[in-house]
């Protein structure tokens, strides 16, 4: 904290240079990375050599999935949830059930199953909201091994450890096709999310959950309704999640507690999250990809032994040391430092402020400023006549 | 500003009515009764401890009170949350300046903008009379110059400022302000003294706790003096000043 004496003086040239709210890419720049972005994953089925690499794209497609729906909990107000995975199982063991036991039309079962989900978060979230910081975490956790045992225990509706089979829903397709059409859906469901985000985040609604994530007092002090806020993320998050969870299990087929409600599920979330950014639109995206590439490759390499989650958690240690605010925000401001210096805000030069601080004197007559500090007297609105610096929509 | 403190027929704003909060054992406010007439920059003084932050965090229900009840323009406010508090008109700072540090000057405004129903939830956060406001707020406190500065890199003495905008920003009648001059140079409480001055005089209410006995002497229409945890003395400035009570309370005798 700057101390008393030195609040007027310095502080022009002290931010001009910095942005605010993170680095804004040129316009181009961003458009064409999108593109590209776009066409990769779009074409990427096409470009694989075997269905083994596509059936891993599909498993980064659903990662990306998750990790985008855990952020926005997590990205947007700060909650870190590490169960994430109870929303994931259920929304997958939702599926399957529904399909067993009321043989119900899969895609439809799917979209009940998420519809279950959003109502069974209601009393979740309002008693897991009730904390904040490491009680959250550990609620969060609490929750989904408590989920695990009961689906493990109750064995005569789950299936309990001998697994769960969900009957495909294209049951006449090949192996690869199948993969295909499900990495397709993946994406699909990518898109919605990505597109439900975007409007939150310039929506008030994002900018009072972004009001939490930084001070929840005082946002609730000026007037946001913070507990309702956290709750409808809260319940997007969750929504999310158990569809991606549902697509996963009409894909695989094959269900057991264990893995659906997986503390180190729940966890790879947050580390794909917070490596790619979790308050960027993409970075979970990003996350997953680099994560989810990871996590197969490891898995390849040293599947035989524990030795992938070593690599794994190496990799999360990697991201907290050095790129605290993940993957996305860290090259921007490589980009930053190495191309031309935008400034994304008004800078002032010594004879812009005084020209400014003479015309404040004149209109307000007396007390003139000494020097470059702003002690002009209120109502002298010399400065709102200048034209205003049009910021990139701040992110 | 004397005449306003004689003038009795002011409506009543904010009261409070055998208001009581303890810690522990410690009753940090003790059947407090204290009545704020709106129209007036009202102070509320009194040593370390107290009570004056507790009293407020209970007013603007941060922290729920044990007994007793708060009352705003006679409508009963005990226990309500914050927000609604806020929504209701009134707007308060924190004792150590709180703003949202990673986002701009602008987007600190733009939180406080009120938002009722769907549409206006997912309604773009800065839109084009939002921001004007905002804007304007900003002249009006001397911070346009850094509206897309991130706010956690401005001065201390900018983020108080900053502060009081936002407070502003979300058009409260009446406005609480914990110590608006603690830590911050002479020009700059010369500053907001003016400000709240300028605000009062558009029909703005003030409740200020602060210890710079200066600025409230100079300020207020009304004091209100608290010594462990209730009022023991009110009155205009220049009969409160010279109170045995105050004197006894602050000197400890």
């Amino acid at each position: 904290m700057p101390n008393a004496s030195d609040t007027e003086e310095r502080t022009v040239e002290g931010t001009a240079g910095r942005s605010a709210g993170g680095f804004t890419p040129p316009g181009w720049v961003r458009n064409a990375t999108l593109v590209v972005g776009a066409a990769l994953v779009l074409l990427f089925p096409e470009l694989v050599p075997n269905a083994y690499v596509l059936s891993a794209g599909v498993i980064v497609a659903c990662y990306a999935c998750t990790a985008t729906a855990w952020s926005f909990m997590g990205g947007f107000t700060g909650y870190v949830s590490l169960g994430h995975a109870a929303f994931f199982g259920l929304g997958a063991y939702g599926t399957g059930l529904l399909i067993r036991d009321l043989s119900l039309q899969p895609f439809l079962a799917w979209l009940l199953a998420g519809l279950i989900v959003l109502v069974v978060t209601v009393p979740v979230g309002i008693a897991a909201l009730r904390v904040r910081g490491a009680s959250f975490v550990i609620v969060s956790i609490s929750f989904v091994l408590i989920l695990l045992l009961v689906f493990q225990a109750w064995e005569d509706f789950t299936g309990g450890a001998n697994g769960l089979n969900v009957p495909r829903p294209f049951a006449d397709l090949y192996r690869p096709d199948h993969h295909r059409i499900f990495y397709y859906l993946f994406v699909a469901l990518l898109a919605v999310m990505l597109l439900t985000w975007w409007v939150i985040d310039r929506s008030r609604f994002g900018a009072g959950l972004k009001a939490v994530r930084e001070d929840e007092d005082k946002a609730e002090a000026l007037g946001v309704p913070t507990r309702d806020y956290k709750l409808a993320a809260y319940l997007i998050s969750a929504t999310f999640t158990a569809l991606a969870g549902g697509l996963y299990a009409l894909w695989f087929g094959d269900l057991d507690p264990i893995f659906q409600f997986s503390i180190l599920l729940g966890a790879y979330m947050v580390l794909m999250a917070l490596l790619g950014g979790a308050r960027n639109l993409f970075g979970p995206l990003v996350g997953a990809v680099v994560v989810g590439t990871a996590l197969e490759y490891f898995k390849l390499e040293f599947g035989d032994t524990q030795l992938h989650l070593v690599t794994t958690a190496a990799l999360l240690g990697i991201v907290v040391l050095f790129m605290p605010d993940g993957i996305i925000p860290a090259a921007g401001a490589l980009l930053r430092r190495l191309g031309p210096r935008q400034a994304s805000i008004r800078e002032v030069t010594a004879e812009e402020l005084l020209a400014r601080n003479e015309r404040r004197a004149a209109a307000g007559g007396a007390g003139a400023p000494e020097g470059a500090s702003r002690d002009a007297p209120d109502g002298a609105s010399g400065g709102a006549g200048e034209p205003d610096s049009e910021s990139e929509g701040g992110r | 500003m004397s005449e306003k403190a004689t003038e009795t027929a002011a409506a009543v704003g904010l009261e409070t009515v055998a208001l009581t909060r303890s810690f522990g054992g410690v009753r940090a406010v003790d059947e407090a009764t204290v009545t704020f007439r709106d129209g007036r920059i009202n102070a509320l003084i009194g040593p370390n401890g107290s009570g004056k932050t507790t009293f407020f965090n209970c007013v603007t229900g941060m922290i729920k009170p044990n007994s007793g009840s708060v009352l705003f323009r006679g409508k009963e406010i005990t226990g309500r949350a914050p927000h609604r508090i806020a929504r209701g008109g009134i707007g308060r700072s924190f004792q150590l300046c709180r703003i949202f540090p990673r986002m701009t000057v602008l987007e600190n405004l733009l939180v406080a903008v009120r938002t009722d129903g769907l549409r206006q939830l997912l309604a773009p956060s800065r839109d084009a009379r939002a921001i004007e406001r905002a804007r304007g707020l900003l002249v009006r406190v001397g911070l346009d110059h850094l509206e897309n500065a991130e706010a956690g890199a401005i001065s201390y003495g900018q983020q108080k400022l900053l502060e009081l905008a936002g407070v502003l920003m979300s058009d409260p009648d009446t406005i609480m302000l914990d110590e608006p001059a603690g830590g911050v140079n002479p020009s700059l409480i010369g500053r907001i003294g003016a400000l709240v001055r300028e605000l009062n005089a558009e029909g703005k209410t003030f409740l200020i706790v602060e210890h710079n006995m200066e600025m409230v002497m100079s300020l207020s229409d009304h004091v209100v003096v608290f010594d462990r945890g209730r009022p023991i003395a009110e009155g205009p400035p220049s009969v409160v000043r010279e109170d045995p009570r105050v004197l006894e309370a602050y000197l400890g005798v």
